[in-house]
């Protein structure tokens, strides 16, 4: 409980959930503010501006679902969300909507903390930063270059813009509507078959394996997840 | 046929085609009434003119018998009048030429008006027949629209068909090996010697009918092919008959489609219904078990990893975090095993003698950690009579309906139970301050599921509790219902139990 690492808006209406996650968040310095209800919260978020949101979905006065676009009217504030439905769909709807990440109950604090943590990095701006490394990989955003281990990798304009998206939003769970909606354009979304075949080209380019890749993570049924860091082997 | 010569659609009921000696016997009455009414006018008119009063008697006769009885009038008039009318008298000698000319007339006009009424006469009666046919055919259709199963269908056509052609009738239908099978006929099942074996064989061929001597066959079909044969006892039948037969068996074929498709749609919709409520089972268990499971899984991952960082007081606060998570998750698998014994009827009463405090206590202590931060009065009167009752299904009542105003009240809010005495019947009341239940939805939250359907708006709703507090206490005899609280803030959850149990025992 030393310098503030920042304050975390909870929306939750179960008590025993707010009380752990006040507790353990306190103890990592961060200040707490929580809600029951869904409407306190976005009264809550519009006069504290928190420098994250965690959501769940199941609320008491409104659904989760309603809570996110409301909040993205005048705010990018970053916004994990925590539900105990593992229904993709569901996850993809908050996504797409314009939440950061999700969390799915029942969770380890650890696992919560890491989002939290991915979520406040990307919100910092960066800086457009000309090279960027991930890893093996080096980026050149400026003069579109790209390579791996020292060597470098021919991308096709397509998987160029592909990486530069994941790039971009390191960590992160990026829908598949997302995606296809910033490399092909909005009415592509529907098309994932584009993407599969895209992805394919990406991981061969970045020497991944698909059976176990270490850039480029499918979520099954919503999207896929840039690893920043990849383990070294 | 004996029941059924009531409805007798297709009997013949028309004027003898070819009439009888009856229809003679009249001629020759009609014959008579004429001579009469002739031997009455003659001394008034000319002679010549009782001819007319002859016709008239050909005339109605030829309408009302046909064509051979007006022949026979006809000349029997004309002997009649000859014999009676013309000079010389009382012979059928004929003096004058006229006189012959007019007999001559007589008979051919006799003959053409006779023909003209008996060609009349048939028209009218294929006409009626027609009529018959028509309306017989309309009931029948009628009768096929609000036939709700195959097995009326095929009755109906069976019946219809018997009286139609007027020979036994059978029904084969396929079952379900697609064997053919004598699936119904009359006047009797098995009345007709029917080479099963070679119909058997023809049908898995192309569902066509071999020849057999004394037997005539129909296919039932509709558009998605055929669905069986009818057989009849006759053979041939007319090509008129073959014709009326087909169209009464494609209507019955369309009518056994219908409502195999009503069964269908009625099976969809309970596979359907069934489906809805298993995935709300699911979904509610699995919203269930998780909630409390987060809270448990999330204390305890913290208590592990940031123990150094966190406060005492607050890694106490965690445990009893951990602890009254738990507790609600066995109380949550406590329910759904209610449930499922409820829903199987394997509820057993084991009733004994206590007491409504006891009860009451017992539930408050399950819930102390959940009451905690509630403000929670009694009001129970002291001298209640001993309930007969299975006392831990009672006390699952209580804490489901308590749980329930746990959920649904604010922090720190009121929560009281009453118990008093009304009549022959224990009123236990619980008032809690929550938001209180729209009027329209007060029955409805004893739904099973209920609080879930849609979405999981009311987060810890288990969507069993309720109705589960009504099964148990239902079990006893009693009820459960949701009411307007005091002054219309918040809700009263009454139980109510018969103390008439008292006497039994």
């Amino acid at each position: 409980m030393t310098e503030s690492s920042g304050t975390i808006l909870i929306v939750e209406d179960d008590a025993p959930i707010r009380k752990f996650l006040r507790i353990s968040l306190e103890a990592h310095g961060f200040r707490v503010l929580e809600a029951r209800l869904g409407r306190d919260g976005l009264e809550l978020c519009a006069e504290e501006h928190p420098d994250v949101v965690i959501l769940d979905l199941g609320l008491p006065d409104m659904d989760g679902q309603e809570f996110i676009p409301e909040v993205r009217g005048w705010s990018s504030v970053p916004i994990i969300v925590l539900s105990v439905r593992s229904d993709e769909t569901e996850k993809v709807t908050a996504l797409d909507a314009g939440a950061d990440d999700y969390v799915t109950k029942p969770f380890g604090i650890s696992e919560l903390m890491a989002r939290i943590r991915t979520a406040q990095r990307n919100r910092k701006p960066s800086a457009e930063t000309a090279r960027i490394k991930a890893g093996p990989l080096e980026v050149d955003l400026t003069r579109h270059e790209v390579w791996l281990g020292g060597e470098p990798v021919h991308l096709s304009k397509k998987e160029y813009e592909l990486l530069k998206l994941f790039i971009n939003n390191p960590d992160r769970v990026l829908t598949h509507r997302q995606i296809l909606r910033d490399v092909w354009g909005p009415t592509h979304v529907r098309d994932t078959h584009y993407l599969r075949v895209l992805i394919g080209h990406l991981r061969q380019r970045l020497g991944d394996i698909p059976s176990d890749p270490r850039y480029i993570i499918t979520i099954q049924g919503v999207g896929y997840r840039f690893v920043r860091e990849p383990e070294t082997e | 046929m004996p029941e059924t010569t009531t409805r007798t659609p297709y009997s013949t009921e028309l004027p003898p085609v070819r009439p009888g000696l009856r229809a003679y016997l009249w001629a020759a009455f009609g014959v008579a009434g004429a001579m009469a009414c002739a031997f009455l006018l003659h001394r008034f008119v000319p002679h010549a003119n009782l001819s007319l009063v002859f016709l008239t008697g050909v005339l109605i006769i030829a309408a009302k018998w046909g064509l051979g009885p007006s022949l026979f009038a006809g000349v029997a008039s004309f002997l009649a009048f000859n014999f009676f009318f013309t000079t010389p008298f009382y012979t059928f000698a004929v003096n004058h030429d006229g006189d012959v000319a007019t007999l001559l007339l007589f008979l051919i006009t006799a003959a053409l008006t006779g023909q003209l009424a008996a060609r009349m006469h048939d028209e009218i009666a294929k006409k009626q027949a027609g009529i018959r046919r028509i309306t017989a055919l309309y009931g029948f259709a009628k009768r096929m629209t609000a036939a709700p199963d195959a097995n009326s269908v095929l009755k109906e056509l069976i019946r219809h068909l018997y009286h139609f052609l007027e020979s036994p009738v059978a029904v084969l239908l396929p079952d379900t090996e697609g064997k053919l099978k004598v699936s119904g006929g009359w006047p009797s099942l098995d009345g007709i010697p029917l080479p099963l074996d070679r119909l058997e064989a023809a049908w898995k061929v192309d569902a066509s009918p071999p020849g057999c001597r004394g037997l005539s066959f129909l296919t039932l079909g509709t558009a998605r092919g055929p669905v069986g044969l009818v057989a009849v006892q006759r053979e041939p039948l007319t090509s008129e008959e073959e014709d009326q037969a087909r169209a009464l068996c494609d209507q019955a074929a369309i009518a056994i489609e219908r409502t195999g498709l009503v069964t269908d749609l009625e099976e969809a919709r309970l596979i359907s219904e069934t489906e809805q409520l298993r995935s709300a089972l699911l979904s509610s268990v699995s919203h269930d078990l998780r909630t409390p499971l987060s809270s448990i899984i999330g204390s305890s991952s913290t208590l592990l990893e940031y123990s150094s960082k966190i406060a005492a007081g607050d890694q106490r606060d965690l445990l009893n975090n951990i602890l009254g998570e738990a507790e609600r998750l066995n109380r949550y698998i406590q329910n759904l095993l209610d449930m499922t014994r409820l829903g199987h009827g394997g509820l057993e009463l084991r009733r004994d003698w206590v007491s409504v405090e006891d009860i009451v206590a017992a539930a408050l202590k399950r819930m102390e950690g959940a009451l905690a931060g509630f403000r929670v009065a009694l009001a129970v009167d002291s001298d209640l009579p001993l309930l007969h009752v299975h006392g831990a299904f009672v006390e699952q009542a209580l804490v489901n309906i308590l749980d329930n105003a746990i959920r649904f009240s604010p922090e720190n809010g009121p929560i009281t139970i009453a118990a008093s005495v009304a009549g022959e019947k224990l009123h236990i009341d619980m008032f809690d301050d929550g938001p209180g239940i729209p009027e329209a939805e007060r029955e409805m939250v004893f739904d099973m599921f209920y609080s879930v359907t849609g979405s999981d708006r009311h987060p810890r709703g288990t969507g069993l509790g309720l109705a589960i507090c009504r099964g148990l206490i239902g079990a006893h005899g009693g009820e459960v219902e949701a009411m307007p609280g005091a002054d219309g803030h918040g809700t009263l959850m009454r139980i109510t139990l018969p103390l008439a149990h008292t006497d039994e025992s």
